[in-house]
Formats: structure tokens, sequence, C-alpha cells
């Protein structure tokens, strides 16, 4: 009768444990304020803590890289940098949120782009002065393009930009030869003709992930700048233009009217995306960025695929209608210093240390993000890079806006809730247009505090 | 032997009721309870209340002071432009909670939130009392058999999560091995079949707590009840329905207690199978909470919604809690 289970009770034990010190990560304080003599900071004995999120294709490279620049920044100033890393977006989230409320915690993020706004709105974060941006090498040294997220206006900026990675489209070769196409589509209208011609016996013209958590509002988005319409004018949100709408029905056409996406798409992330691009199974790859290089080069496509700037005129345009191109959205990662750090100096040095031009070409070769530092940028020569070299150039920063979070949350719960329609194969427009006036609805309110916040 | 058993259980029923702390404060008491019988000699005002001391200050830091700032939060007008300082952030009174009741899906998801839970517990209830009742007489093997039963219930949310996730994806295992049989289901992950999804996995995660605590309360019959029974001539339907269900009865309303407590607390379940933002079907009210704290950075309003779910959750709690008596010492409810 007796009730053996002192295993089960065990491992629910453990389980407990384990779960609760996850909860309990520990935060390390970093030392006193640094001091500076003749120029050079003097850091040592401190400890500066440094928040990047995790670059979970390159593990190994990636500490190996953390360790290399902590040994030289320890020989430039005499202080160690401590690396913690956060795993999603989420996490990541939580962490600012954290060290925003409590006033402590990592001295320098590094932030994706989109997230700066809503970092900035905190005013958690440094806005530097033009003494500030000498301490990190100047502001000229950084391409003048990936400076357009990183504040407000000319003279707040907060973000220092670390790397870019802009998004751009690749393409099967073979494919698109053996469907009598010569050169990949300049416009969303073209991409779907080409997309049909290529898409027979188990070849889809596009690889898209209608499930990513990022992917379909950056489709929705550039679709409506180059028609136009920013999305965001003044206090005003203009998700309820027609613009947006149409880009809504190309978006989710390509599945439903011109069938050339493969159904199982509708349950795909990006990866999954990539995934069936590398088995040879699509003509275009959407929404991809260097980052996928590994994997391609790995697979059966090797060699046969290159990358290009994806479509820059709106659907049913016949020229793009926004200033400048809108290739992609401006992307890549910047680097924020703490307002709450004591040894803001010494956060500085390291920043100026890892966006040197030696360092940025380090990183590229190491991780294929492409460099900040304009001098770096213009000496890569890769044929490869070039395309993305250029998209670097002709992205275009989301608003910036503390409200673009809510903003960009409401493009994407669009499709979330369309995914079921699109998997029936018909997204019905007037519940089309119901979703997108509630996103319209929240993101305006949100907005509106913006404005008074 | 009935004591034996009651004692091994109850470290399962602790350990599940510390994963919610909401939870860990509603069953809190009735070990507490049980411990102090009158028979011990102990007058009510002589029993030495100042032992719970330090338990009692771990509750206020962990819960009550963490509750009040809360409801606090939940006045202000908290957003990322407010957040860095937050004491001073402008207090707004009650529309935080006006606009979590007339502008929000809060109610939607309570809805959605009570129906699930009720749903998953309905089901697992007489799934986990047959669990019970088929490893009650000793047959070889059914110290495996009960191990394997409670293999759900060990893993952690987010395993089981991901592994249905995978299961579920479109095109995934689940959708092929229905193929081969003619049934086509449709979107899993995404729909409105994401509440039945939900559902589903929840019940496939919580029957074995059900089963534990209809255990417990399969050993504490006696045997002699047992043998009386089979004396008067009692079949096995008889049997189970006047003389083994009333002793089931305490605990299973503590699992069906802590079982919709925690259900409705569920937050890595819809959270890993469905992500951020989530189906409209199963915006449940973790996963809203979630999104407006952590996602929209409406803190205040998110406090507001909160303290509005605890309040719902507590009303009926509240009744329940009086009309099955688990929080009185006197009569044996809950043990029997």
């Amino acid at each position: 009768m007796r009730f053996k289970s002192t295993t089960g009770l065990a491992a629910i034990v453990t389980a407990a444990a384990l779960a609760l010190t996850g909860c309990g990560s520990g935060s390390g304080t970093g030392g006193g304020g640094s001091t500076n003599a003749d120029g050079k900071v003097d850091g040592t004995g401190k400890t500066l803590n440094v928040l990047v999120g995790v670059l979970s294709q390159y593990p190994e490279q990636q500490k190996q890289w953390q360790s290399d620049i902590a040994a030289k920044f320890k020989a430039e100033t005499g202080a160690d940098v401590k690396f913690e890393t956060f795993a999603s977006a989420n996490d990541e989230l939580t962490r600012i949120q954290t060290s925003v409320v409590s006033g402590q915690g990592p001295d320098v993020y590094g932030l994706g782009t989109t997230f700066t706004p809503t970092a900035y709105a905190t005013k958690a974060f440094v806005t530097l002065s033009d003494d500030d941006w000498k301490k990190v090498g100047g502001k000229d040294r950084f391409n003048q393009a990936a400076l357009g997220i990183s504040g407000p206006d000319k003279d707040h900026l907060a973000g220092i930009p670390f790397v870019s990675r802009p998004f751009v489209m690749a393409y099967n070769k073979d494919i698109l030869a053996a469907a009598g196409i010569d050169k990949p589509a300049t416009s969303w209208d073209e991409l779907a003709a080409q997309a049909k011609k290529m898409t027979k016996d188990g070849t889809y013209g596009i690889a898209t992930g209608y499930k990513d958590n990022f992917d379909p509002w950056k489709f929705i988005w550039a679709m409506s700048v180059q028609a136009g319409n920013p999305l965001v004018d003044g206090n005003k949100l203009k998700m309820d233009d027609p613009t947006v709408k149409k880009a809504y029905e190309t978006y989710f056409g390509w599945l439903t009217n011109d069938k050339v996406v493969d159904p199982a798409a509708v349950g795909w992330s990006n990866s999954n995306a990539v995934a069936a691009f590398a088995s040879g199974k699509a003509g275009y790859l959407m929404m991809t960025t260097s980052s996928s290089i590994p994997t391609l080069d790995k697979s059966a496509i090797a060699g046969k695929y290159e990358y290009t700037l994806m479509p820059t005129i709106a659907p049913g345009e016949t020229q793009s209608k926004s200033d400048g191109d809108a290739a992609s959205i401006l992307s890549g990662d910047n680097l924020v210093v703490a307002d709450y750090s004591k040894q803001k100096d010494l956060a500085f040095a390291y920043i100026k240390l890892i966006t040197s031009k030696d360092e940025q070409l380090n990183y590229q070769k190491i991780f294929g993000d492409l460099p900040a530092n304009a001098e770096a940028l213009a000496s890569l020569t890769d044929a490869k890079l070039k395309p993305l070299a250029e998209a670097a150039a002709k992205s275009k920063a989301t608003p910036f806006t503390g409200a673009w979070g809510d903003i960009q949350l409401g493009l994407l719960n669009v499709t979330v809730q369309s995914v079921p329609d699109l998997a029936a194969g018909k997204v019905d427009g007037s519940a089309l247009e119901q979703r997108i006036k509630d996103a319209q609805t929240k993101g305006q309110a949100s907005l509106d505090r913006a404005s008074k916040g | 032997m009935s004591t034996d058993a009651s004692h091994e259980v109850r470290p399962a029923v602790d350990s599940a009721a510390g994963r919610a702390a909401r939870t860990a404060d509603a069953a809190g008491h009735s070990p507490e309870h049980h411990g102090g019988p009158r028979r011990k000699g102990l007058s009510e005002r002589n029993r030495p209340l100042w032992m719970l001391i330090p338990g009692g200050a771990l509750m206020i830091i962990i819960i009550v002071v963490p509750l009040l700032l809360g409801i606090y939060m939940s006045a202000l007008n908290l957003d990322q432009y407010t957040l860095r300082k937050w004491i001073s952030a402008p207090f707004i009174g009650v529309e935080n909670f006006v606009e979590a009741v007339t502008n929000s899906p809060l109610l939607h998801a309570v809805w959605l939130s009570v129906s699930y839970s009720l749903l998953a517990m309905v089901v697992t209830l007489p799934l986990g009392i047959a669990a019970a009742i088929a490893t009650q007489n000793a047959f070889k093997g059914r110290a495996v058999i009960r191990s394997v039963f409670l293999i759900p219930y060990v893993l952690p949310s987010f395993v089981v999560a991901t592994v249905w996730r995978t299961i579920l994806q479109p095109g995934g295992i689940m959708d092929e091995a229905l193929a081969t049989v003619g049934i086509h289901v449709g979107l899993w992950l995404n729909g409105p079949q994401t509440f039945w999804t939900l559902v589903l996995v929840q019940i496939w995660a919580s029957w074995p707590f059900i089963y534990l605590l209809a255990l417990s309360g399969l050993q504490s019959v006696d045997h002699e009840v047992h043998e009386a029974s089979a004396l008067d001539g009692a079949l096995w339907w008889n049997k189970l329905r006047y003389v083994v269900f009333p002793y089931l009865k305490g605990p299973l309303a503590l699992a069906f207690l802590i079982g919709m407590l925690h259900h409705i607390n569920n937050f890595t379940l819809p959270y890993v199978l469905f992500g951020v933002p989530a189906p409209a079907d199963v915006e449940v009210l973790p996963i809203l909470t979630y999104v407006t704290s952590f996602q929209s950075f409406r803190f205040g309003l998110s406090a507001a919604m909160a303290f509005i779910s605890l309040v719902l959750i507590a009303i009926p709690l509240f009744v329940y809690l009086r009309a099955v008596k688990l929080d009185d010492a006197e009569t044996p409810g809950a043990k029997k």
C-alpha cells in the first residue's frame, strides 16, 4: 500500500528549485566612478558591465570575441569587462525595465534599433553631448545613415550605432534562370509576377514565414512607406490609410491569390523560410539578413544564391513615393549608456574601442553584421556584401516615438489574427479592415500618451 | 497507515501550491490548522503563535508588500515615460480601472481564463480518479505505472508547451497522424481552435495532480471499511459510490481549488504554445496582463487588470472555501 514516488517527489522538488534559481539571476555591481588622466580613461580595479544579446548562431565565437575584447580593454584602461547576455527580446525588455526602476544594472546595453525609441522614452539612458561624442571617437566616425534611429533629432542622440543588419532578399539563380527571369524584381508587383512563373512542381516563388514575430510588420511598414505613408505623421497614426490595407492584401495575397508561397508558411517563422529556401524549394527568400549566410553556404544551394535589395516600389505603383528608397528598415544594434552608471567615461571608452575601424571589421568577419563605422563599411570589398551595404545606405528609420512598440505590436497582431483566414485560403476584406481599425485605435491611443509623456 | 500516506502526499500538494504564489496563500492555511488539534490540550489562547513570526514576516515581504504596491501602481499613470521615477508617476485614481473594464479585452480574458480552467478541470477530475482507482490494488509493475503517470506533472510547463507546440505545428506530427485516418483538423496554434488546444494540453499536463490527490484519498480508506463493504456484499459500483467516494470528497475539493487557481494563473503554457501577441481566442488573463505590462509598458493599467482579476477570483474562492470548510479545524472536511 505504500506510495512509492520518492523519485517523483524528488523530481518535483528539483524542478521547483531549478525554476527558482532561474528567476534569481544575480546582477553584479560595478566599481565606483572613473577618472580622467591625460585624456586616457583609467579604470584600474573597476569592472564595466555590458548587457548584449546572445548570438545563438555563434555561441563559441561570441565567447571568444568577448574575452578578446575584454583583454584589449584591460590593456587600454586597466578595467575589466563583464558581459551579461539576454536570450530574447522579452528577456531584454525585462532586464531593461528592472534596471530602469532600480537604477542599477549594466553600464552599457546593446539594443535592437527598433527598441531604441522605447528605451529613449524612459530617459534612463545618456543623451550624448558633443563632449560625449568625442569620447566615443566623434560622430563622424559612424555611417551617418545608421544614426537615423539614435534619437528624435540630430541634437538628441542616445543610441551609438554598433552594427547594421539591413534586410534584403536572397534569390536562387538557377530557379530564376529556369523561369526565364534575367534580373530580380524591383517592384512588389513584378515580384509577384516573377514568383508565379517560378511556382510549379513543389517549388514556390517566395519563401516567407507568416508566423514570424517580426517579419510581417516589416513588410507592411516597407510597402506603406514606399507608397508615401510613413505610418506616423506627427501625432497622427495613419494605419487606416488605404496604403496599409493594400500592403496587407499584397502580403497575404502571395498565399491566397497568387499562390506563390507554400501553404505551410502560415505556421512558419523566418528560420523555416530560410530552411525552405536552403533546400532549393523557393525562388526568393524574403526579409533576410547577412546572418543567413552560414546556413545557406552549408546548404544544397551554396554558390547558387545571391542577395539583392527588396522591391522598393509599392504595390500598384510604378515608382517609389518615399523620400529615399526605403529598401529596408534601419536595422542593427545600438549601444546605449545607462544614465545611472557611475563610470560613464569608462563606458564611452569601451564603445570607442568596439566601434573602431579594426574592431568593426573583425566583428564583421566573425559574425557577418555590417560595420556601423563609416570607414570600415567603405573598406568592405566582398561582392556578396555589396547589396547588403547598399541596403544599409538605403535603409529608412522607423518612426522615432515611444509608441512605436505598440504600433509594431498592432501591425503584427493584424497578421496573427488573420492567420486562420490565411490558412483557409481567403482573408475577408471587411474582417481585415476591422483588424486594421483596432490596431489603429490602440496605436493612436499610444501615440497620444507619447505626445503627453 | 493512513497517516503515512497523507504525510507523503502533502509535500507534493504544497510544492504544487508553491508554484503559484497566491495559491500558496490559500492552501497554506489547511496544514497549519490540522497541526493544532485540541486533543493536545492547547487552548486557543495558549497557542504559540509567536512561532509564526518568521513565516509571517516572509509572507508580508513576499505577498503583502507587492500586493499593496500593485494596488498603488494601479492608481498611477505608469508607462515607459514615467517608469524611471515611478513613485512620482501621476496619480490618476480609478482611470486605469475604468479603462480596463470598458476599453480593454479584460472581461473577455476573464471569461476565457475561467472557462478554460473549468473545462480542463471537469475533464481531468474523472481521469485522475480513474487512474487512482486503477492503481489502487497491488499488481506487478504498479510502481512503474504510478511513476509513469506522474511524468506530465513533473515536466516543467515550458517543456510541456514546447513539445506540444512542435507536435501541433502545421504539418507536424499530429496533423500527419490524423491525416492517415482521414481527419483534417486545421490549425492548432492559430485561430478559434487554439482555445481547445490550450484545454487539451492543460488536461494532459495536469491530470496527474488530480490523480495524486485522489490517490491520497484512497489511501486513507481503512482496510476495515473495505472488508465491511465486502461482507455486506456491495458490488464494485456501490462500493465506489457509497464507500470510497465520500473519502475522496475532501482531497478532490482541494485538488479542484488548487487546480483551478493554477490553471487561471498559468502563464507559461499559453505563452510558449502560442507566443505573443496571442491569437484572440487564447488571450487569457496572464497573457493579457503580461502584454499590457511588458510589451505595451502600461504598468498602471496592467496592475489594475491584475487587481480586478484577483478580486474576481477571490470572490468565488471565498465562497467555495466557506462551503467546503477547508479552513475549519473542527470539521474534518479536508481529511475525508
